[in-house]
C-alpha cells in the first residue's frame, strides 16, 4: 500500500462529503416551506364526468365484491369500455389512510380513482382536502335508489363527497362447535377462553363494544371512560386472555380453528371457511357502520369512477353484490329481488336488520380527545 | 501515477456514491429534519428544533426495544448454531451435491418474505400436526400453543434470516486452506483443538458478517411479530409502524427510527471491536498478522 493510495482514498472521501453537502442543500431548498402537512388548502374540485372508457383503479376491502370472471367487476367491464384494476388493499381505515396520506398531501392518489372508507374517515379526508366533490346530476341511479335513511348522514348531510358502498355491524363471531354459549362481549373475558379470543384493532369498534358491555353509551362517554375500557383491554392482552388484535385476519384464525370467538364484522361469512362459525349480535348491542365510495384528489379517470358508482346502484347489480358479500346494501329493492330469487338472505337479520334487532347498537363514535385516547389504544396494540 | 490513473478510483466509486446519496443521504436528511418538527396532521408539522421528540419517542417503548434485542439476539444465535454445521457440511462434505444444497439454501427466496411468513402461520396453527408432535414431546404444554407466542416470532426470525448467515459462512469456509488443518493434526492437535484453534479463528470474518447480516435486519423487523406474534410480542418496528401509520406522529416515528439506528450502530461497533476482526473494517494487516 503506497501513500498514493491513501491520498486517493482521502480525496475520494472529501469528494463524497462535498457531494453529500450539495445534496443536502438541494434538499433544503426543495422543502423551503417550514410546514409540511396540514391538508390541501386549494380549491375543492368536483369530479368531472365524461366519456366512460380507459382504465379505472378501485381500492376496496377484501371480500367486498365478487372479483371473479362472473362477478360484478367483470360485468362492468363487459358493459362499458373500461378496464378495471380492482385491488383489495384496505385492511383498516387508519392503516390505509396512513399509507396514502403523504401522497394525498401532494394531491396524488397513487393511481386510484375510488377508495372505500368508513364515515369518519371519509369526513377526515374531506376536511383535509383529500377528496373531490360529486355532482348528483352525474349519478342519476344512485340518487334514485339510495335508501332514504342514508341520504343525509351527519358527517355529509348533502352527500357531497361520499356514496355508501355497504354497511354492517360489529359483533361476535363464535365457533358454535367449540363455544356455543358465548353471547356477549363480557363472555369473551371469561378465563375459560384464555388465548382463544381475538379482537379488532379498530379504536371505534373494540373499546366501544367494551363500553357497551359495561353499560356506558360510547356516544356520551368521557375520555376517562374510553381510557377505562382501553385499560381493561390492555389487562386482558397482557394476561394472555386476548390472543391477538386483528384486522380481517381474524377470519383466518376462525378458519384454522385457532380461536373460539372473535370480535368481527357481520358480513364476513364469505371469508370464513368454517361451517360452525356464526355471527351473533352481542347481548349488550353492537356498533353499526357504513362504508363509502369516495373519489380522491388526483384521481385519474373520474368519469369512469362516477360510471362505476352509478352502475353498482342498479338494483339488479346491487343484489348480486349482496348475495356475494352478505353485508347491508344501501340500495332499495334488494330485499325484494333476493326474495324473488328464492335466497334465504332476504330473511336474514344480518343483511336486513330490523330496528328491533339493532335497538342497542351505536354508530362509530370518535372519542373526545382523539389523540390521547388513540395513543393509549395504540400502546395496547403494540403491548 | 498519471492523472488518468489517479481518476480511476473516482469513476469506480461514482455509481455507488450516487446511489448512496440519492437513496441514503437524502432520505436520512429528510428524516432527520422530520424528527425535529412538531405538530399534528390537521395543523401540519412545523420545523422548530423539537428535540423533545427523541426522549418522547422512547418513553413507554423501552419494553419493546428490550424485546427486539432479545428476539433478534436469540434468532441470530440460533441461526449461527444451525448455519455453521450446515455451511461446513456443504463446503467440505457435500461432494457433488454441493450446488444442489446451496440452491436449497437460496430456494426460499423464490417466494416472497411475506408469503413465507404467512405459510408459517398455517404450519404452526393450534391444530397442526407440528404442534401435536411438539405437545407429544412435552415441548409445548398440552393446552398450550405455538402461534402468537415469543417462540413463534423467534422461530420466524431465525428461519427468515438463516440464508444470510449460511452464505457468508459458506463463502468463508469454502476458501479455507485445508492444509492448515492438516498441519495442526501433524502437530498432534485433536480434531476439537484443530477446529477451535484453526478453523474457527479463520472463519471469524464469515461469522461476523453473518451475525451482522442477521441481527441488524432482525432487530428492525416487524412482519414476524405482526403475523406470528400475539398481543405481547410487538417489536420496536411495530411501534414505529404504529406511530407512523396509526397515530400519524411522523416526527416521533422518525426520531425513534434515528435512535434505533444509533443504538444498532453503537452495538455493532462494540461487537466488531470485541469480535476482534479488523478484516471487516478493511484492515487486511490485522487479519494476516
Amino acid at each position: 500500500m503506497g501513500t498514493g493510495d491513501t491520498r486517493a482514498r482521502r480525496a475520494a472521501l472529501t469528494a463524497a462529503l462535498a457531494v453529500a453537502a450539495v445534496a443536502m442543500s438541494l434538499g433544503v431548498s426543495a422543502c423551503g416551506s417550514d410546514t409540511v402537512g396540514g391538508g390541501n388548502t386549494g380549491e375543492v374540485t368536483v369530479a368531472k364526468a365524461g366519456p366512460v372508457t380507459g382504465n379505472l383503479t378501485i381500492s376496496n376491502w377484501p371480500g367486498y365484491i365478487d372479483p371473479g370472471p362472473k362477478g360484478t367487476v367483470a360485468e362492468f367491464e363487459d358493459k362499458t369500455d373500461v378496464s378495471v384494476d380492482y385491488i383489495e388493499d384496505i385492511n383498516s381505515n387508519d392503516g390505509f389512510f396512513g399509507k396514502l396520506q403523504p401522497q394525498l398531501e401532494q394531491g396524488e392518489s397513487g393511481g386510484r380513482s375510488i377508495f372505500v372508507v368508513a364515515d369518519y374517515m371519509a369526513k377526515q379526508m374531506y376536511d383535509l382536502g383529500y377528496l373531490q366533490e360529486i355532482d348528483h346530476a352525474d349519478l342519476p341511479t344512485v340518487f334514485k335508489t339510495l335508501s332514504p335513511g342514508l341520504r343525509s348522514p351527519a358527517f355529509d348531510p348533502e352527500r357531497k363527497f361520499s356514496v355508501p358502498w355497504q354497511g354492517g355491524m360489529t359483533g361476535i363471531w363464535v365457533d358454535t362447535a367449540k363455544a356455543p354459549e358465548i353471547r356477549s362481549v363480557n363472555d369473551l373475558f371469561d378465563p375459560k377462553y384464555k388465548g382463544k379470543v381475538t379482537m379488532l384493532d379498530e379504536l371505534r369498534e373494540t373499546p366501544a363494544l367494551v363500553m357497551l358491555a359495561e353499560g356506558v353509551d360510547p356516544a356520551q362517554a368521557s375520555v376517562d371512560q374510553w381510557l377505562d375500557a382501553i385499560d381493561k383491554l390492555g389487562d386482558a392482552a397482557s394476561s394472555g386472555q386476548i390472543r391477538r388484535f386483528t384486522g380481517n385476519e381474524y377470519t383466518e384464525d376462525l378458519t384454522a380453528g385457532n380461536i373460539v370467538a372473535a370480535i368481527g364484522w357481520s358480513g364476513d361469512a364469505s371469508l370464513i371457511e368454517n361451517e360452525n362459525a356464526e355471527w351473533r349480535m352481542p347481548a349488550e348491542g353492537c356498533t353499526q357502520w357504513m362504508e363509502n365510495m369516495v373519489i380522491p384528489v388526483g384521481a385519474p379517470n373520474t368519469a369512469a369512477a362516477l360510471a362505476w358508482m352509478d352502475f353498482v346502484y342498479r338494483p339488479e347489480v346491487a343484489v348480486d353484490i349482496t348475495e356475494y358479500v352478505e353485508y347491508i346494501s344501501p340500495v332499495q329493492g334488494v330485499k325484494e329481488l333476493l326474495a324473488k330469487r328464492g335466497s334465504d338472505l332476504a330473511e336474514s337479520e344480518i343483511v336486513f336488520p330490523t330496528e328491533e334487532f339493532t335497538r342497542n347498537c351505536t354508530g362509530q363514535i370518535t372519542p373526545p380527545d382523539l389523540e390521547q385516547v388513540n395513543e393509549a389504544w395504540q400502546d395496547v396494540l403494540t403491548g | 501515477m498519471s492523472l488518468k490513473q489517479r481518476l480511476v478510483p473516482y469513476w469506480l466509486l461514482g455509481p455507488g456514491l450516487l446511489w448512496l446519496i440519492i437513496f441514503f443521504v437524502v432520505p436520512m436528511y429528510f428524516m432527520g429534519e422530520l424528527a425535529l418538527r412538531s405538530g399534528s396532521l390537521t395543523t401540519g408539522y412545523t420545523f422548530d428544533w423539537a428535540w423533545s421528540n427523541f426522549p418522547d419517542s422512547l418513553s413507554g417503548h423501552t419494553e419493546q426495544i428490550g424485546r427486539s434485542f432479545f428476539y433478534a439476539g436469540t434468532a441470530t444465535l440460533l441461526a449461527l448454531l444451525i448455519a455453521y454445521p450446515l455451511a461446513y457440511a456443504i463446503a467440505f462434505r457435500a461432494g457433488r451435491f454441493k450446488l444442489l444444497l446451496l440452491f436449497a439454501v437460496i430456494a426460499p427466496f423464490f417466494t416472497t418474505y411475506l408469503i413465507r411468513t404467512i405459510a408459517w402461520k398455517t404450519i404452526l396453527s393450534d391444530s397442526s400436526p407440528v404442534v401435536s408432535v411438539l405437545q407429544t414431546l412435552s415441548l409445548v404444554p398440552p393446552d398450550g400453543r405455538v402461534l402468537a407466542t415469543s417462540g413463534a416470532v423467534i422461530a420466524g426470525l431465525t428461519y427468515n434470516f438463516l440464508p444470510f448467515m449460511v452464505l457468508p459462512l459458506y463463502a468463508n469456509l469454502e476458501r479455507l486452506d485445508l492444509r492448515l488443518i492438516e498441519a495442526a493434526k501433524d502437530l498432534y492437535s485433536s480434531s476439537r483443538q484443530a477446529f477451535l484453534k484453526v478453523t474457527l479463528p479463520l472463519t471469524m470474518p464469515g461469522i461476523v458478517a453473518g451475525v451482522l447480516l442477521t441481527f441488524i435486519p432482525a432487530f428492525g423487523d416487524y412482519i414476524n411479530a405482526q403475523i406470528l406474534g400475539g398481543t405481547q410480542q410487538a417489536m420496536v418496528g411495530n411501534v414505529i409502524q404504529s406511530l407512523y401509520l396509526n397515530q400519524r406522529n411522523y416526527p416521533e416515528a422518525a426520531a425513534l427510527s434515528f435512535l434505533m439506528m444509533a443504538l444498532i450502530l453503537a452495538v455493532v461497533t462494540v461487537y466488531i471491536r470485541f469480535a476482534g476482526t479488523g478484516a471487516f473494517m478493511g484492515d487486511e494487516d490485522e487479519e494476516t498478522a
